[in-house]
C-alpha cells in the first residue's frame, strides 16, 4: 500500500509558539518562568493526504491556511508536532529559488553550491552542468559573481539546478511565477516533462489555472485543516465558489460604504453640474439575475438586468441614461448609453427605475465597478453623474483570460473522416 | 548511526560550503590567499617584538638544546587555541548564518558547523606549517611533528563537540553566546598560552595542578609544544586520556545537537 504512494501525510499537526515578546534572554526565562510568553498557534491541524506516485498534487488556500507549512513539512524542512509523514523517493524542494547563493561567487560556483545543498555529489553535478547552464541560458554571465546578476537570471539559475537534480519528488511553492514569460513558458514545459517522467511534484500556487489544468488531485486548505480533497478541477471549482460569495460580501459592504462616501461627495459634484440643469437625479444602481433577485455576484453567460433607478426635480423630456463597466484597472470595458431612439414615454416625472436587460453576460470572472450618468435628450447637458456607483465581481465557471467571452462556437470544415455532409 | 550515514551522503555539501567560505573571503582582495599567511606571521612577529624583546618573557630550551624563545613557545599554544576556539564559536555563527537555508532546503543541520570547523582547519594548518618551516630554519625538528594531525583531530572533535551544543542553545538564547564568549577569555587564561605548565606545577598545590591537568585544552596545547618545540612524545596516558575525553565531548554534543536541531530550524 505504502510503495503506491510517494507521500503520505498521516493525522500531521504542526503547533508554532508565537512569542508575546523579542526571543527571550535568560533574566526572563528567571523571572518570568510562571508567565507563558507564547501563544500557541496551530498553523496545519490534523491533516491527512496521500500523494501517488507519478501524480501532481496542488494545494491551494488562501494566505495563512496551512498549505505552504504543509509542503515545508513534506520537505523534511519543519518537522510535524504530531502525526507522521512517510516519503519515498529523493526530494528536491523548490520554496525559494537560488537560495544559498553567494552573491560573491560566480554564477558557476553557485551551480555548484546550490547542487549540493540539495544534496549532489560533485560527480552528478558534473554531468548536468551544461544542462543547467543551456536550460538558465546564461552562457555568457556564468563566469561572473551572482551579485551582478538581474533578479530574473538569479531565479532563472535557481530554477536551472533545481530542476535538473533529477528528483523524483519535486516539492514547488509559488515559485514557478518568475522571469519573463518565456522563461515561465519553459518552465511549465519542463515540469510537464518531469511529470511525464513520472516525477511526482507537489505544489502550493494561487494559479488556480495551473491546478486546473496540472494537478490530478488537489486540496484546499482552510484554517489549517483540509477542507477538500479531489480532482484538481473540482477543488477550483468549490474553492472559486467560496471565494467569490466572500468577495461579493466584501463588496457588498465595500459598495455602502461607496455609496455613503459618494452622497458625501455629491456637494462637490453638484457644483459641477449647476443646479437649475439638475432635472433629474440618479439613485440607486442594482444588479439582478435571471430569477430577478438582487446580486454582486452575477455568473458569466447568465442573465443580467442592469436596474438604475431615478427622481425627477422637474418633468425632464426624455432624458438618457447610460452607465459604464470599468474593470479593476479602471480600463473601460463597456458603456451601453441609451439613444434618443430608445424612448417611448416623452416626459419623465416623479420617480421611477430603467432596466437594461443583457441576455447573456459577456464579462470574465473579475471584479468590475459601475459609473452611472444621465444627460439631457440632446446628450450634451449631464443632468446627474455618480462614479464608482456599484462594484461588483462576475463569476466564471471557466477562468477565461481577456475581459469578454466572446461566446462563439468552435467549427471544423475541411476533409474530415466520418463528417456527414 | 543513520545520521553519521545520512552526513556522510551529504559530504559534498559540507566540502561546498566550507569551499564557499574560503571563496568568499579572500574575494576582491589583490593578496587573497596571501592573507591568510600573513596574518598569523604578522601575529608571530608582534609578540617576538612584545615578548621577546620588550617583557622578556621566560621559556624553556628547545628540544635541540636552542636558547628557548618566548614567541615560538607561545605560538606552539596560539596554533591550538585559535582552532578550538574558531571552531567553538564558529559553530554557533555558522548555525545562524544558515538559518533562512535551512528553512527553504532540506539538508542535515550540522553540515555548516562541521563546513566551518574544516575552514577553521585549514587555517590551523597554515599556521601550524608555519610553525614547521621556522623550527626547521632554526634546525629545531623531529618526527614528533607527525603529532600535528592527531592535534587537528582531536581539537577538531572537542571544539565541534562543544561548539554544537552552544549553537543549538543560542537559537533559544541569545545569551549563549555572550557567555560563551566570557567562558572563552576565562578558558584562555586557564590554559598554558601565555605561559608554561611549569610555572603552574610550581605554584599550585598538587591536587590543583591535578585539577589544572584534567582540562583536555591544557593537554592539548602541550601537545603542541611537545610536538614543535620540545620534540617530545606526551605521555600515553596524556594520548590516550585526552584523545578519549575529546572524542566523548564530541559524540554527546552530536546527539543533544541531533536530538534538538530539528525543532530549532524554526526558530532561526
Amino acid at each position: 500500500m505504502a510503495s503506491d504512494n510517494a507521500i503520505v501525510v498521516d493525522h500531521v499537526s504542526k503547533r508554532f509558539r508565537l512569542y508575546n515578546q523579542q526571543a527571550g534572554s535568560m533574566k526572563e526565562m528567571v523571572t518570568k518562568r510562571r508567565f507563558s510568553r507564547y501563544e500557541d498557534f496551530w498553523a496545519v491541524d490534523d491533516v491527512s493526504l496521500e500523494v501517488p506516485h507519478g501524480s501532481v498534487f496542488g494545494l491551494i488556500g488562501h494566505n495563512g491556511s496551512g498549505k505552504s507549512t504543509t509542503l515545508k513539512m513534506m520537505a523534511n524542512i519543519h518537522k510535524p508536532t504530531s502525526g507522521t509523514i512517510t516519503t519515498d523517493g529523493r526530494i528536491s524542494a523548490l520554496l525559494e529559488l537560488g537560495a544559498g547563493f553567494h552573491p560573491d561567487l560566480s554564477g558557476r560556483e553557485n551551480v555548484y553550491l546550490n547542487a549540493a545543498i540539495l544534496g549532489l555529489r560533485k560527480r552528478e553535478v558534473d554531468a548536468i552542468f551544461d544542462e543547467v547552464v543551456d536550460f538558465s541560458g546564461l552562457h555568457e554571465f556564468i563566469d561572473s559573481p551572482v551579485r551582478h546578476y538581474s533578479s530574473g537570471m538569479f531565479v532563472r539559475l535557481g530554477f536551472s539546478v533545481a530542476v535538473h537534480v533529477n528528483p523524483q519528488i519535486l516539492i514547488i511553492d509559488e515559485v514557478i511565477a518568475v522571469g519573463d514569460e518565456q522563461f515561465q513558458r519553459r518552465c511549465f514545459e519542463h515540469l510537464y516533462t518531469l511529470r511525464k517522467q513520472g516525477v511526482t511534484i507537489v505544489m502550493v500556487t494561487h494559479s488556480l489555472n495551473l491546478v486546473r489544468t496540472m494537478c490530478d488531485q488537489a486540496a484546499w486548505f482552510d484554517h489549517g485543516k483540509v477542507k477538500t480533497i479531489g480532482p484538481g478541477g473540482e477543488v477550483v471549482q468549490a474553492y472559486i465558489s467560496q471565494v467569490d460569495a466572500a468577495e461579493a460580501a466584501r463588496l457588498e459592504v465595500a459598495d455602502d460604504r461607496a455609496r455613503l462616501a459618494a452622497e458625501a461627495e455629491q456637494v462637490v459634484s453638484q457644483d459641477l453640474i449647476a443646479a437649475s440643469e439638475r432635472l433629474v437625479r440618479l439613485g440607486e444602481v442594482t444588479l439582478l439575475d435571471g430569477n430577478g433577485e438582487p446580486t454582486h455576484l452575477p455568473t458569466a453567460g447568465e442573465p443580467l438586468t442592469v436596474r438604475l433607478s431615478y427622481r425627477c426635480v422637474s418633468p425632464a423630456e426624455r432624458p438618457l441614461f447610460s452607465f459604464a463597466v470599468l474593470d479593476e484597472q479602471g480600463v473601460l470595458v463597456a458603456n451601453p448609453t441609451m439613444r434618443p431612439s430608445h424612448h417611448d414615454e416623452k416626459v419623465y416625472e416623479g420617480e421611477g427605475i430603467v432596466d437594461y436587460v443583457i441576455p447573456r453576460l459577456a464579462l470574465t470572472a473579475g471584479e468590475y465597478r459601475v459609473t452611472i450618468a444621465v444627460h439631457d435628450s440632446q446628450a450634451t447637458r449631464v443632468f446627474d453623474k455618480r462614479e464608482d456607483a456599484l462594484r461588483f465581481r462576475v463569476h466564471a465557471e471557466d477562468q477565461l483570460q481577456g475581459m469578454v467571452d466572446l461566446m462563439g462556437q468552435w467549427g471544423s470544415m475541411g476533409d474530415q473522416e466520418g463528417s456527414s455532409p | 548511526m543513520t545520521a553519521a550515514t545520512e552526513l556522510w551522503t551529504y559530504r559534498n555539501l559540507i566540502y561546498n560550503l566550507a569551499q564557499r567560505e574560503l571563496r568568499a573571503r579572500y574575494k576582491k582582495s589583490i593578496l587573497g590567499w596571501a592573507w591568510s599567511l600573513i596574518n598569523p606571521a604578522s601575529t608571530l612577529i608582534i609578540y617576538s617584538v612584545v615578548f621577546g624583546v620588550l617583557l622578556k618573557g621566560q621559556a624553556p630550551d628547545m628540544g635541540s638544546g636552542r636558547e628557548g624563545n618566548f614567541a615560538l613557545s607561545l605560538f606552539c599554544g596560539l596554533v591550538v587555541w585559535n582552532f578550538f576556539a574558531g571552531t567553538l564559536t564558529g559553530s554557533i555563527s555558522a548555525l545562524m548564518g544558515a538559518g533562512p537555508l535551512l528553512n527553504k532546503v532540506y539538508f542535515p543541520a550540522a553540515c555548516p558547523p562541521i563546513a566551518n570547523m574544516f575552514t577553521i582547519m585549514l587555517q590551523a594548518v597554515i599556521e601550524g606549517g608555519i610553525l614547521m618551516v621556522i623550527m626547521i630554519a632554526l634546525g629545531n625538528a623531529g618526527p614528533t611533528f607527525l603529532l600535528f594531525p592527531l592535534i587537528l583531530v582531536f581539537v577538531g572533535l572537542f571544539g565541534l563537540g562543544i561548539g554544537m551544543v552552544a549553537a543549538v542553545y543560542n537559537v533559544y538564547l541569545r545569551d549563549v553566546n555572550y557567555l560563551v564568549s566570557i567562558m572563552m577569555n576565562v578558558l584562555f587564561y586557564m590554559t598554558p598560552i601565555v605561559y608554561t605548565l611549569d610555572v603552574v606545577k610550581a605554584e599550585l598545590p598538587s591536587w590543583a595542578y591535578r585539577l589544572y591537568t584534567l582540562n583536555p585544552l591544557t593537554q592539548f596545547v602541550n601537545w603542541s609544544r611537545d610536538a614543535f618545540y620540545l620534540l617530545q612524545w606526551p605521555s600515553l596516558p596524556s594520548l590516550l586520556g585526552t584523545a578519549a575525553a575529546a572524542s566523548l565531548t564530541f559524540v554527546v554534543g552530536a546527539a543533544i545537537f541531533q536530538r534538538k536541531a530539528r525543532n530549532v530550524i524554526e526558530e532561526l
